[in-house]
């Protein structure tokens, strides 16, 4: 090593340079071969220098997402457009089909809503009920916010606060326009949503789903909690949020970052009507089952799980053709039916970015096969 | 950082207002554009508002697109001319320099366990690039980080492509040292 400046040594770092930012030719490549054999000793640092060439650097996808939605935001008269209230209920998710459409949008200049090929169905201003008994007070008439996501499409939406709620495909949120951010800010999930809690322990947020209540001092996390699915969920990026279970009120459990709940979904007897979520009744005496588990992102792919929806990422793991027939319903607006019940129970673990549905299909077909065929609002599979 | 194959592409979708292929390019070269504005600028917010700057001016004028032969190139010069055209109205011309550019490197190992890295070592190659001249650290970055060629990084700064194959050269060098140091003492 003492010939550390001798030319042939300038030379291999010159090699050893182009070769890792691939810029070497051949020869190139073939005259740092020969140094390397001549120079055993270069070999670590050769070695240790291509390897860490190769790492990729850490994202934040959700700290990306959150300044991609500020740079939106800032430009809002760019991206979005005005549009009357009767003819949004019509609009449906922009995808490359019906790009004609998504262009005299624009060109219109009159859309309302946020529209990365997401749309939303805003309904502002309905007024509801809230009819039970139970915990929450009876208020005549209320000025109910609704912001109902339909199957094949997702959005993101800004609360009166500044928390930011990313709303996946078959969703609904109801917040009370004339309570929300007074003493409480209290919103009822159905469905899968992703929350950004702004700060303010003063005004504690709190999410109500079928089978439990979150409660939330200013925090990220998200939750999952579909009527037609066994289990709901909770899960937890950072801060802290506090659960408490519909069925057993007294117990409160506290997640930490990177924790998630799981709970039951399902009702000891079947419901015959669909009931507005506030309004479930407190406690039968029957005990759901919970547990607390750790995110952990998958080895190969390097996402949560939890979290994939959120990056525009149609991601399971190891999960029944049944389950993923229902998120398939979601992410594409197809209802799915499997027609074939053998094949309800097999697992398959997939990572879907900009695929189409046909092409999601086939690659799950790839693994253990079935047949399917893509009708105009349905999908068989048999 | 993944190099996108398919860059022209995704600028084919914006031209048709493809609001999803625009979303693709912030969020994949956001954070390295970031970091080389903000070698100049020292200030987040100020480096936030230029490179939105940069995006809406491609969203601007995505109908000429294709004009544009490299975007991926296209995207830093262009954040490079409005970082230095925002130096220049603060008065702080004093900062488009690429002898005084403060370039903070990304982690060399991001996850240290798994590439069976000790932490040691992961902290040596750190403080090795670290104390890299700027203009070399800058150079550094932009070809491993960013991906960049070498005729890119030098059309970018208006330097040669023998001085950059130099530069890159000396960073080597110089991060090779350090790992040999431990090596010799294990």
């Amino acid at each position: 090593m003492d010939n550390q400046h001798s030319p042939s040594h300038h030379q291999f770092w010159t090699l050893l340079s182009k070769k890792l930012a691939k810029e070497a030719n051949p020869e190139e490549l073939q005259e740092l071969q020969f140094i390397l054999l001549k120079n055993p000793d270069l070999h670590h640092q050769a070695d240790m220098l291509a390897e860490m060439w190769q790492q990729e650097a850490k994202t934040n996808r959700l700290e990306d997402e959150a300044v991609y939605m500020r740079h939106i935001m800032k430009h809002k008269d760019e991206f979005f457009v005005e549009e009357n209230n009767e003819d949004i209920h019509d609009v449906e998710t922009a995808t490359d089909e019906n790009h004609g459409f998504f262009h005299s949008f624009f060109r219109s200049k009159r859309l309302t809503i946020f529209s990365f090929a997401l749309f939303i169905m805003l309904v502002t201003g309905a007024i509801y009920l809230f009819t039970q008994k139970g915990n929450v007070d009876l208020v005549a008439e209320q000025a109910i916010s609704s912001i109902v996501t339909k199957n094949g499409s997702r959005t993101k939406i800004v609360l009166p606060d500044g928390s930011q709620v990313w709303l996946n495909a078959g969703s609904n949120l109801d917040y009370n326009n004339s309570t929300f951010n007074k003493e409480l800010r209290e919103v009822s999930l159905n469905g899968e949503a992703y929350f950004d809690v702004t700060k303010n322990p003063e005004k504690p947020f709190i999410i109500h789903t079928k089978k439990m209540d979150i409660k939330v001092l200013g925090t990220v996390f998200n939750v999952r909690s579909y009527r037609d699915e066994k289990i709901a969920e909770a899960s937890l990026i950072k801060g802290s949020i506090e659960v408490t279970l519909k069925d057993r009120k007294d117990q409160k459990i506290i997640l930490k970052p990177n924790e998630k709940i799981s709970i039951s979904n399902e009702e000891p007897k079947t419901e015959k009507k669909p009931e507005k979520i506030t309004s479930v009744k407190a406690a039968p005496a029957r005990i759901p089952q919970f547990e607390v588990n750790d995110l952990k992102p998958n080895p190969t792919y390097n996402i949560i799980g939890e979290i994939a929806w959120t990056q525009n990422k149609l991601f399971f793991e190891d999960e029944t053709l049944e389950d993923i027939g229902l998120m398939i319903e979601r992410w594409f607006g197809k209802k799915v039916t499997i027609a074939n019940e053998s094949l309800k129970n097999v697992h398959y673990t997939g990572n879907f970015e900009n695929e189409t549905l046909e092409e999601v299909l086939l690659s799950l077909k790839l693994s253990k096969s079935f047949n399917f065929r893509i009708g105009n609002d349905n999908v068989v599979i048999y | 950082m993944k190099r996108l194959e398919d860059i022209s592409l995704l600028g084919e979708r914006i031209a048709n207002d493809d609001q999803l292929a625009y979303r693709q390019l912030f969020i994949h070269f956001y954070n390295n554009l970031f970091r080389f504005v903000m070698g100049f600028t020292r200030s987040k917010e100020l480096t936030e508002e230029i490179v939105s700057d940069v995006f809406i001016n491609v969203w601007r004028r995505r109908k000429s697109i294709e004009e544009i032969k490299n975007l991926k190139l296209y995207l830093y010069v262009s954040a490079k001319n409005i970082t230095f055209n925002y130096l220049k109205k603060l008065h702080r011309e004093n900062l488009a320099d690429l002898d005084a550019v403060e370039i903070e490197p990304e982690d060399p190992f991001s996850d240290p366990g798994a590439a069976m890295i000790t932490r040691e070592m992961n902290s040596k190659l750190r403080t090795a690039i670290n104390s890299l001249p700027p203009r070399c650290k800058l150079i550094f970055k932009l070809i491993k980080e960013d991906g960049l060629t070498y005729k890119e990084t030098a059309q970018l700064l208006n330097i040669s492509e023998s001085t950059v194959d130099n530069q890159l050269s000396i960073a080597l060098k110089k991060i090779g040292g350090a790992i040999r140091f431990i090596f010799r003492h294990n």
